[in-house]
């Protein structure tokens, strides 16, 4: 009886996960088997043409990487700012943890609510239309609560001797932050940086009402009325129409490229968070 | 979070106290402060703007069922039915999944596999929900329809295609996230238990699962927050049928039609008609203003649950 029980435990769990499993391959097996065909140079590198059917996703994919690195760029600062404040300035766990709740309520805030908040405060407040400059700051606060916990798990992880070491030598709270901490925790930041960036370049509904259009954008001039393509929107757009089978091979494509563009930033991190969790398990 | 970095330990209080704060200092309090701001004119925003509509319909808002913006009769109950049953449909598929898959993770296989296991969990975690959404709509949505055909559904968008979707996409995170609180479980209270001549079954469910439940309540609730604010790939596939509201609260039937989520319909193209009247406008940013305090509810709570994790 209890050797039964037991059977089936791990039997019922292993299914679990090979269901689980099996769903990463059946999305990869569909957008490569339909999305395939339609990838080559020319999609990459032609505007898009007749409403989606013809033509290829050149202008999406460079007003994806504006956002997304106009993101990073706006939260960066930011995330290190957050990660000294806690982990350094903060004296009292009552105020870290405060520091973080505010992190959590930060990460769970559905994205459609900043594309809400920003179309009434970029959009219309401000009046700039719609502008990529919208969609990279809130990108940016969308993956800020990513990106700093990414840090804050790496400084927190540091060796107390580096910081002892480095105050024994006179140093300031300033000088041990430029240059003992900040750069033993660089990993932290990438990691968190390139987690963040993989999210932001998939998202559409903070960028759907404030920062892209479907078509007749190029590379943005200035602030006001100066939106982008982007490849979230482009998908989500053709999504919706998509019967007419040469806009479908087109949409698989841009799906399939939009998927390699998010995996394969999540893949490169691995390598350097499996480490962090080594030391962190068994150092 | 309670090992941290104390410089000033090792440092004398006075000269720090003597000093003028450091650029460092300044620049990452205005950061933060930056941040905090941020969420606090958010809520602002959300609050002030939905204004209009409780100085106008009050509480029949939220228990009108009628949603005619036309003749400004706004009412918000099917859609917030619309919400909790797509919620709800997709945490009853990726509850059992997620958790047993992470049983099987965390106490069966070998290091190895746990991480090919864990690499794929990753990956599925970084679909963009408009993949899903394409997913959805090209080919869930027609094997819904053709496995619902003798009870003669409308079409193939329907609450459950939308629910299940969100299933698939909320799997990852209670999977990854109980897998951690699987694993903060010491193994020397399972060599414990194994020694004193406990199964792996039993092990798990009388040591390893009371101890890792506050941390897998944590997952499933920071899940229901995404589901319940997921709004690309759930538009895509639900129909976006306005006033839906079941005769019987508690039949199924009314989850294979068409529904209407309060975040598809923020998504639609009413978000762009509203803006110029001030009254429909307040409805509509109502609706997110709804969305936000039932997910910063969840996340926070889901937050107390980890705290206790942590000290356990």
């Amino acid at each position: 009886m209890r050797k039964t029980l037991d059977l089936l435990f791990t039997v019922g769990t292993g299914l679990c996960a090979v269901a689980a499993v099996s769903i990463i391959g059946i999305v990869f097996a569909a957008l490569l088997f339909r999305g395939l065909p339609a990838v080559n140079w020319r999609f990459l590198t032609e505007q898009i043409r007749m409403v989606g059917a013809d033509g290829g996703i050149f202008y999406n994919l460079v007003g994806t990487i504006i956002l997304t690195v106009t993101a990073l760029l706006v939260c960066s600062p930011v995330a290190i700012g957050v990660a000294l404040i806690h982990s350094v300035y903060l004296r009292t766990g009552a105020w870290r943890r405060r520091v973080m709740l505010l992190l959590y309520i930060l990460n769970g805030v559905p994205s459609l609510l900043f594309g809400l908040f920003g179309f009434v405060v970029f959009v219309k407040y401000l009046g700039w239309g719609k502008s990529w400059v919208a969609g990279g700051v809130l990108l940016a606060v969308m993956i800020l609560p990513t990106v700093t916990i990414a840090l804050i798990e790496r400084i927190v992880a540091l060796p107390r001797m580096y910081i002892e070491a480095a105050a024994g030598l006179g140093l300031s709270t300033s000088q041990i932050i430029w240059s003992v901490i900040l750069p033993q925790s660089f990993s932290g930041l990438v990691t968190g940086s390139l987690l963040g960036l993989a999210r932001a370049a998939g998202e559409t509904a903070p960028i759907m009402f404030t920062a892209t259009i479907f078509a007749g954008a190029t590379i943005p001039h200035g602030v006001k009325e100066s939106p982008v393509l982007s490849l979230p929107y482009h998908i989500f757009i053709l999504a919706q129409d998509s019967f007419d089978p040469s806009v479908g091979a087109k949409v698989w494509g841009a799906a399939l490229v939009l998927l390699m563009l998010v995996c394969g930033l999540s893949l490169v991190t691995l390598p350097l968070r499996l480490r962090t969790d080594e030391e962190a398990n068994h150092g | 979070m309670e090992a941290t970095i104390t410089v000033e330990a090792t440092q004398p209080e006075a000269r720090d106290r003597r000093r003028r704060p450091s650029l460092t200092q300044c620049a990452s309090w205005g950061f933060t402060g930056l941040a905090a701001l941020f969420l606090l004119s958010l809520i602002g925003v959300f609050l002030w703007q939905s204004l209009p509509i409780w100085q106008s319909s009050g509480i029949a808002y939220l228990t009108g069922k009628k949603w005619f913006y036309r003749e400004q009769i706004f009412g918000v109950l099917p859609m917030i039915y619309g919400t909790v049953s797509v919620s709800l449909i997709g945490l009853v598929l990726a509850v059992p999944i997620g958790v047993g898959a992470a049983l099987c993770a965390a106490e069966i296989l070998s290091p190895r596999l746990r991480l090919a296991v864990k690499i794929g969990v990753e990956l599925l975690a970084g679909i963009p929900s408009v993949v899903y959404g394409l997913l959805g709509i090209l080919f869930l949505r027609d094997w819904i329809y053709r496995i619902l055909t003798r009870f003669d559904p409308l079409s193939g968008d329907t609450l459950l295609t939308a629910g299940l979707l969100v299933g698939i996409m909320i799997l990852p995170t209670i999977m990854s996230l109980s897998e951690d609180a699987l694993r903060g479980v010491s193994a020397r209270q399972r060599h414990a238990a194994r020694g004193l001549g406990l199964t792996r079954s039993e092990t798990v469910w009388s040591v390893v699962l009371p101890q890792a439940f506050p941390g897998i309540v944590a997952a499933v609730l920071l899940a229901l927050g995404r589901s319940l604010g997921e709004m690309i790939a759930v538009f895509l596939v639900v129909g976006r049928q306005d006033n839906q509201w079941p005769a019987n609260i508690f039949s199924l039937r009314p989850l294979i039609e068409a529904g209407q989520t309060l975040s598809s319909k923020l998504g639609g193209s009413e978000t762009n008609i509203a803006y110029g009247d001030p009254l429909h406008w307040a409805a509509i940013i109502n609706l997110g203003l709804l969305l936000l305090v039932m997910v910063c509810g969840v996340s926070t709570l889901a937050y107390y649950f980890l705290k206790t994790d942590r000290h356990a």
